[in-house]
């Protein structure tokens, strides 16, 4: 049948399967990959120190498949980094040795970004199944859902990943900028390489779903899952990448310089370092203007601290003036020793510095560059004045009043400080989405369908929100609300929840042989014909 | 001088994760429920083979729920293999006691055996669980016919027509047992009630004409009772 298929012309594509002691679904993974329409393509299995799966590999007898059989096992990353200095592809894809491409998913993702999109990385949607583990072993398959579908969202994916890693494509040159996968990484390397890959291009979402992974308890072998269990290995590996900065220059992120004001290096001081640490998702380098003495003092591992000498009777302005003359972040924060720092303590204010309101469009950048506007940090006040501002309005105020304190320099530059209205914060969508769900949590599910409209009009997401609030409506009894959106759904791509939603409404109204017709697709997708050619 | 680090939970982190890999109920029963809609809608359009195939893999995926043996043992009824039928009602009764359509599978497989008695007391037993349940409703209606026993049936078709008022059908079964009761007036108040909403309903207007006739015989009767009694008592 792989015969009769049109050989596509285009870029290689590498696709990468790392495997570790999971022969009993390899086979099935590699077969996926073997199979796409898309023929251009260069496979890397690498078995990362696990059983031998040498005979499965070989019994593809495919001249595309390359084979790393690796003795010692060296981790997901050790593997990924070892295929990729092997790939020759324009293009990476990724696969789990547990996971399922469906035919056209190569192809899909290669002419989004071959021909749709000025995007360098595209995802794709998948499906999460879940399995009932028989006597036998084998897998019988109870749903298939599509978990995780959100439009590309930057500031989101600086705080957490959300796309899934087998639905990823990007260039392959786009590592020479991000750099290799982090091997000093056990958990979340998936994250922290999208998270790199956001520096420097945007994503392109494609609606469509192209593959499958396992989310079943079975999943729960997998060595990551294992070793979140580890609090204090999570930590470290979320502060680790939280604090990666790859090398400059970046194309689609702006850089923060956190100025730090203290007068002398305490265990106040230490702690308030401590927890810019710990709660600053936002990419930064943090400048620390004091004496030499207490900078010599100063004994830590925190990354991207930039140790600035002053005068000892340095006042606040001239520290703040050192650092200026030296730090290179389009963003500054200033913040006083001793000011309170919590989740989100930099990231509100930024956000509404970097995203203007819809209503005051783009800020209004005069010729020096200058926007006269900055925002005050939560819990900044007259005595511990926190701010964060656009390094080109400091710079004027400096140099137009270089005699007045900060403050007062930038109120007589015309530099309006102020706190973020709410409209103006981050995760609007992750917050309405959590009261949603909370609301059809409570039973109240005619007030979630509701919001999920909401959000799906007013923040991105269209698809996923519209089929939560199909299912909502349902659940409240409205049935034809729900009917008319899972339609809707289903006409742009249906899924397996949306059909069967549909499927029911119709039977309620008699028309059997729509709803069976609908419920034959959702049996096909649940029984895995979406694998084969049709 | 140390950089505190205080130790993290990452909650926040925890959340959202935790948020994504949440298991929701319907994410362990979903390809059990297509099977079942399926086989439901294979059942009314009468394609017995598609459905027992799928009520039988709807069972493997879910060997708890009454559900698929309802719907076999439906099949089963319409191929009048009375056997399979009841053995299928048997199995869903034991999977869930409060089944209320086994136990109307069951009375249907009894009806269909003639065993009135024995369909009466499950109907009856459905009806507990679900006084919605229109099936068990009409067979008893029927069993109560074949039975000569009308109280019990009467109770429940106005416990029904109080959930839903304007359904014609049960109206007129109401309004037949009415009648067969001697209760003429409130027969003729659900018939005519019936016509308003229904004025092409012939069931419904040969019935009233039957009761109309009794009226008027009652009425007679009535009148010759007063007549003979006033006679008697005037001494003629």
């Amino acid at each position: 049948m792989l015969e009769n298929q049109e050989t596509k012309v285009g870029p290689v594509v590498s696709v990468l399967i790392p495997t570790f002691n999971r022969p009993r679904y390899l086979s099935e993974a590699l077969a996926s990959a073997v199979r796409q329409s898309y023929r251009n393509l260069q496979i890397i299995v690498v078995n990362d120190g696990g059983e031998d799966v040498s005979s499965i590999v070989n019994s593809f007898s495919d001249s595309r498949i390359m084979f790393i059989n690796r003795n010692e096992n060296r981790g997901k990353a050790f593997s990924l980094n070892e295929a990729l200095d092997r790939a020759e592809g324009k293009y990476i894809a990724y696969l789990d040795d547990d996971d399922l491409y469906y035919p056209n998913h190569i192809e899909t993702l290669v002419d989004v970004l071959e021909n749709k999109t000025d995007c360098q990385v595209a995802y794709s949607d998948l499906y999460k199944v879940y399995y009932k583990i028989m006597s036998d072993g084998s897998r019988q398959v109870l749903s298939k859902v599509v978990k995780v579908s959100r439009d590309f969202d930057r500031f989101f994916m600086l705080y957490f990943n959300h796309v899934l890693h087998v639905s990823l494509m990007h260039r392959r040159d786009l590592l020479e900028k991000t750099g290799l996968y982090n091997e000093e990484l056990n958990v979340l390397i998936d994250w922290d390489m999208t998270r790199r890959l956001a520096f420097f291009s945007d994503f392109q979402h494609v609606y469509e779903i192209t593959g499958e992974f396992d989310g079943s308890v079975a999943g729960s072998d997998r060595i990551s899952i294992q070793r979140r269990k580890d609090n204090s290995e999570y930590s470290r590996n979320v502060l680790t990448i939280r604090t990666t900065r790859p090398a400059k220059p970046w194309t689609k992120i702006k850089d923060m310089s956190i100025i730090f004001i203290a007068d002398r290096l305490n265990r106040q001081t230490g702690k308030t370092l401590g927890s810019i640490w710990r709660h600053t998702f936002y990419p930064y380098e943090i400048y620390l203007p004091l004496p030499q003495a207490d900078l010599d003092r100063l004994n830590t591992d925190m990354p991207n601290l930039i140790r600035v000498p002053v005068n000892p009777l340095a006042s606040e302005t001239e520290r703040i003036d050192a650092v200026l003359a030296r730090c290179d972040g389009e963003y500054i924060a200033i913040v006083p020793g001793g000011f309170a720092i919590k989740e989100m303590w930099v990231e509100n204010s930024l956000y509404a510095l970097i995203n203007p309101a819809p209503i005051r469009r783009e800020p209004m950048l005069n010729r020096c560059g200058i926007s006269g506007e900055g925002f005050e940090l939560e819990g900044s006040m007259d005595t511990l004045w926190a701010a964060v501002l656009r390094k080109s309005d400091l710079q004027h105020a400096r140099r137009s009043f270089p005699d007045l304190p900060v403050r007062q320099s930038l109120k007589a530059a015309g530099i309006v400080l102020r706190p973020p209205g709410f409209e103006e914060l981050p995760f609007q969508f992750d917050n309405l989405l959590g009261e949603a769900q909370l609301a059809g949590k409570n039973g109240n599910w005619a007030q979630a369908a509701q919001m999920f409209e909401y959000i799906a009009d007013n923040h991105q997401n269209q698809l996923s929100m519209r089929t939560q609030a199909a299912k909502a409506f349902f659940k409240a009894g409205s049935h034809a609300r729900a009917a008319k959106l899972s339609c809707e759904v289903n006409q742009q791509r249906p899924t397996v929840d949306t059909l069967l939603l549909e499927a029911k409404v119709k039977r309620e109204k008699k028309n059997f042989d729509s709803a069976i017709e609908l419920l034959k697709r959702a049996e096909q997708i649940l029984e895995g014909r979406e694998l084969l050619w049709t | 001088m140390d950089v505190i680090q205080d130790s993290s939970d990452f909650e926040a982190y925890r959340k959202t994760e935790s948020r994504k890999n949440s298991v929701e109920e319907q994410d362990l029963t979903q390809h059990y429920e297509v099977l079942q809609e399926l086989g439901d809608c294979y059942t009314s359009v009468g394609n017995g083979a598609q459905a027992q195939r799928c009520y039988e893999k709807a069972a493997s995926l879910g060997p708890d729920e009454p559900g698929p043996y309802v719907g076999l043992g439906v099949v089963a009824l319409q191929k009048n293999l009375l056997e399979d039928a009841e053995i299928a009602f048997r199995v869903a009764c034991r999977l869930d006691a409060n089944c209320a359509k086994a136990y109307a599978g069951l009375a249907m497989v009894a009806q269909q055996r003639a065993d009135y008695k024995h369909a009466f007391e499950m109907y009856l037993k459905c009806l507990e669980l679900d006084t919605d349940n229109l099936t068990a409703l009409l067979g008893l209606f029927q069993t109560s016919c074949k039975m000569n026993s009308f109280a019990e049936v009467i109770h429940y078709l106005e416990v029904y027509l109080n959930m839903h008022p304007g359904d014609t059908s049960v109206m007129l079964s109401l309004a037949a047992l009415y009648m067969k009761d001697g209760r003429f007036e409130q027969s003729k108040k659900i018939l005519l009630d019936i016509l308003t909403l229904d004025p092409a309903n012939k069931d419904a207007a040969n019935l009233l004409e039957e009761v109309e006739h009794s009226l008027v015989q009652t009425r007679q009767g009535t009148a010759f009772c007063n007549k003979s009694q006033n006679g008697t008592q005037a001494g003629v």
